[in-house]
């Protein structure tokens, strides 16, 4: 199509009168000089859109709408009354040391008190960088109303798990949150993580969490990631994690409830003798949308990075998984394995999957393999002449097909939790094919 | 138990079966040979219920019930078993979990509780032993990385676990070497008893030199050309199966 050079690209933003007065109310620790640069910088680059190579199939439309209309009546909103039963059960379910966002806010009396040395929480202006890189992020500096920073000290071993809960309640109006998070482990440390999202209520959410981690020379860090959110609540998450000298991830993340969700999993390998190992399960249905991002540099080798991605797709669930390996000049030795498997139960669910790998450097390995497919009929005829009626049969084998990968969930105490959820969501799907 | 009247299959445009009738009865041991295309395999499948092949003519009842009316899990609960040709790899599902998932199918269809777990566990080990395997084979995805062999010795022990009123057991001999087949052989020897049928599919005469059959049918274009009773197979051995389709076409 012809354009004229009239013709601007429209940048979809906020209404700057309307963000600026909210931001401007803001407090919290947040430095106000921070806040207003990444508000302008939000206002001049608006949200991504569909013309952006990262966001071709996410469509973030219903998100601005859910941003406006939270915006234009901010002021006179009393904080939404949260449910804490919900949060009870999360926290006696996992033995966790929890850090407890409702609504974007820290609460204090949900959370775990933290007296060990080990490991310091303090507020966000302490974190020595705020990242404000990317429209997201941005938006989210601009409107935090609470952040942290956890710091576990030089060689200091953490065995109960650190729970980041992110907990929203939207019963009564459009609400939307901003948490922010800033992790370091200092060299020689390890940890683990839990990152855990829920949320309740019929009014439509949206949930912008940033979490930047930093792993210091030989650290490691195991980490789980669970989102489970309410069928009208949206999010969009991000998480880096730099990786120096010897450091090694392990990543688990799981992606079962939400209308809309995009994750991004951004891995910076900065130093030799790196390994990161992210994978993930993503299972939609009715009409949900999820896409994962993926995104590693090797920067220095010799390092590892393997991921592997499941998604199962039912009804008319809509799914993306984009993973990019970047091997940069001079990174040799570099080993990136990508693996994504799909399940389509439906034919009306769909799913865009694309690895990426860009070479730059000359040792190196790289692999990737994507496959979309249905449920073998051999083995459900198998099953069946074992004695499983289809259905059952049906469901050994997505069970199957999810399990390999859960299992290389990190967090072993987990993964009865896991188990159970994947357990309960396998039902809701088996519903809708008989609806 | 079994009986098969005029049955006739075709899959797309092929007809595989033309008429092919066959009667066995409980206790009896019959051994259908013939030569490749000659619709063996898909008598096995279609008695089992596969979906892919559509009967044109003909029936198959069991126990005088139409087998047409089941579906394929309801003939596995009524006692039919069909060990595979190609037994399929089922990476995740766990070897004793379907064995478990299996019998208690049966059982629950027979009205009994499900199987304990430290009976069940203690029989899938006496069954293994007597079959020459080892007992991590329990834990392994079902047939995952199995060799040739251990997937047809892993038929035999899910066969020998169900305990099935009607086993047919489509070319269980292919690809085994002569421990393996021993091995085999005794697992079905071990189940032949006057209220069981059995029916072996095989191309060679090897297999029945351990399992000794009752009666042996030759298979020739979608017909039995042929029935008679062991020395049947040792002519086949002898001659091939040329004449058995020169003389039904004479």
């Amino acid at each position: 199509m012809g354009s004229r050079s009239s013709q601007r690209m429209s940048v979809i933003s906020l209404q700057p009168d309307a963000l600026s007065r909210v931001v401007d109310s803001l407090s919290g620790e947040t430095p106000s000089e921070l806040r207003q640069r990444a508000m302008q910088q939000f206002i001049k680059r608006g949200f991504p859109t569909t013309r952006d190579e990262n966001w071709k199939y996410s469509d973030l439309s219903n998100i601005v709408d859910i941003s406006e209309r939270w915006l234009a009546q901010v002021d006179d909103a009393p904080l939404e009354a949260l449910d804490e039963t919900q949060i009870r059960e999360i926290q006696a379910s996992i033995d966790a040391t929890w850090l407890v966002f409702a609504n974007g806010h820290l609460h204090k009396e949900l959370s775990s008190a933290l007296t060990a040395a080990a490991i310091s929480v303090t507020g966000i202006d302490d974190a020595t960088d705020i990242s404000i890189d990317e429209p997201l992020a941005d938006l989210n500096a601009a409107l935090m109303t609470d952040g942290i920073v956890i710091r576990i000290g030089e060689n200091e071993r953490i065995k109960k798990p650190v729970g980041l809960l992110f907990v929203d309640r939207a019963a009564s109006r459009p609400l939307t949150s901003h948490a922010r998070v800033v992790v370091s482990l200092d060299s020689g440390s390890s940890a683990r993580f839990i990152e855990y999202h829920v949320s309740s209520g019929d009014a439509n959410h949206y949930s912008n969490v940033v979490i930047d981690v930093t792993l210091g020379n030989g650290a490691e860090l195991d980490y789980v990631r669970i989102q489970n959110r309410g069928r009208n609540h949206s999010q969009t998450q991000r998480l880096s994690v730099r990786l120096e000298k010897d450091s090694s991830i392990r990543h688990f993340g799981m992606d079962l409830g939400g209308v809309f969700t995009r994750n991004d999993l951004n891995i910076d390998i900065v130093a030799a003798g790196v390994s990161a190992e992210f994978n993930g399960l993503y299972i939609g249905s009715d009409k949900q949308h999820i896409d994962n991002h993926t995104r590693v540099d090797h920067r220095v080798g010799p390092a590892t990075s393997v991921q592997e991605y499941r998604g199962i797709m039912s009804g008319r669930s809509r799914c993306v998984w984009n993973g990019k390996a970047i091997v940069h000049k001079g990174a040799d030795g570099s080993d990136a394995t990508q693996t994504n498997h799909n399940l389509l139960l439906s034919k009306h669910s769909e799913i865009n999957a694309k690895p990426q790998l860009e070479i730059y450097a000359d040792e190196v390995k790289c692999a990737h393999g994507t496959t979309v497919g249905q449920l073998n009929d051999n083995a459900l005829f198998y099953l069946q002449t074992r004695g499983l009626d289809r259905q059952e049969a049906k469901r050994v084998l997505t069970r199957a097909f999810a399990t390999t990968v859960v299992e290389k969930s990190p967090i072993v105490e987990l993964r009865q939790l896991i188990a159970s959820q994947l357990e309960a969501r396998l039902d809701e799907l088996d519903d809708g094919d008989s609806a | 138990m079994l009986d098969i009247t005029n049955l006739e299959v075709r899959t797309g445009d092929t007809d595989i079966l033309r008429g092919l009738s066959l009667s066995v009865k409980a206790g009896e041991v019959h051994a259908i040979m013939g030569p490749n295309g000659s619709g063996k395999s898909t008598l096995a499948q279609v008695i089992a219920g596969h979906d892919a092949y559509e009967v044109t003519g003909g029936s198959i009842t069991f126990n005088g019930n139409n087998l047409f009316d089941l579906e394929p899990e309801e003939r596995a609960r009524e006692g039919i078993f069909l060990g595979f040709q190609y037994p399929v790899e089922i990476p995740g599902v766990n070897n004793a979990y379907l064995l478990k998932a299996a019998m208690n199918a049966r059982r629950k269809h027979q009205s009994l509780p499900e199987i304990d777990a430290f009976e069940f566990l203690k029989l899938a080990r006496e069954k293994m032993a007597t079959l020459g395997m080892d007992p991590k084979f329990l834990n392994r995805g079902v047939n995952e990385g199995f060799s040739g062999g251990e997937k047809k010795r892993n038929e035999i022990l899910q066969m020998a676990m169900l305990e099935p009123r009607l086993a047919i057991l489509d070319e269980t001999d292919s690809g085994l070497d002569i421990d393996a087949m021993k091995a085999v052989a005794g697992g079905i020897n071990a189940l032949r008893s006057p209220d069981r049928a059995i029916i072996l599919i095989t191309h060679y005469q090897r297999l029945l030199e351990y399992v000794e059959p009752d009666f042996v049918h030759v298979l020739s274009e979608g017909r039995i050309a042929r029935s008679g009773d062991k020395s049947l197979a040792l002519k086949l051995e002898e001659q091939g199966y040329e004449w058995v389709r020169e003389a039904a076409s004479a």
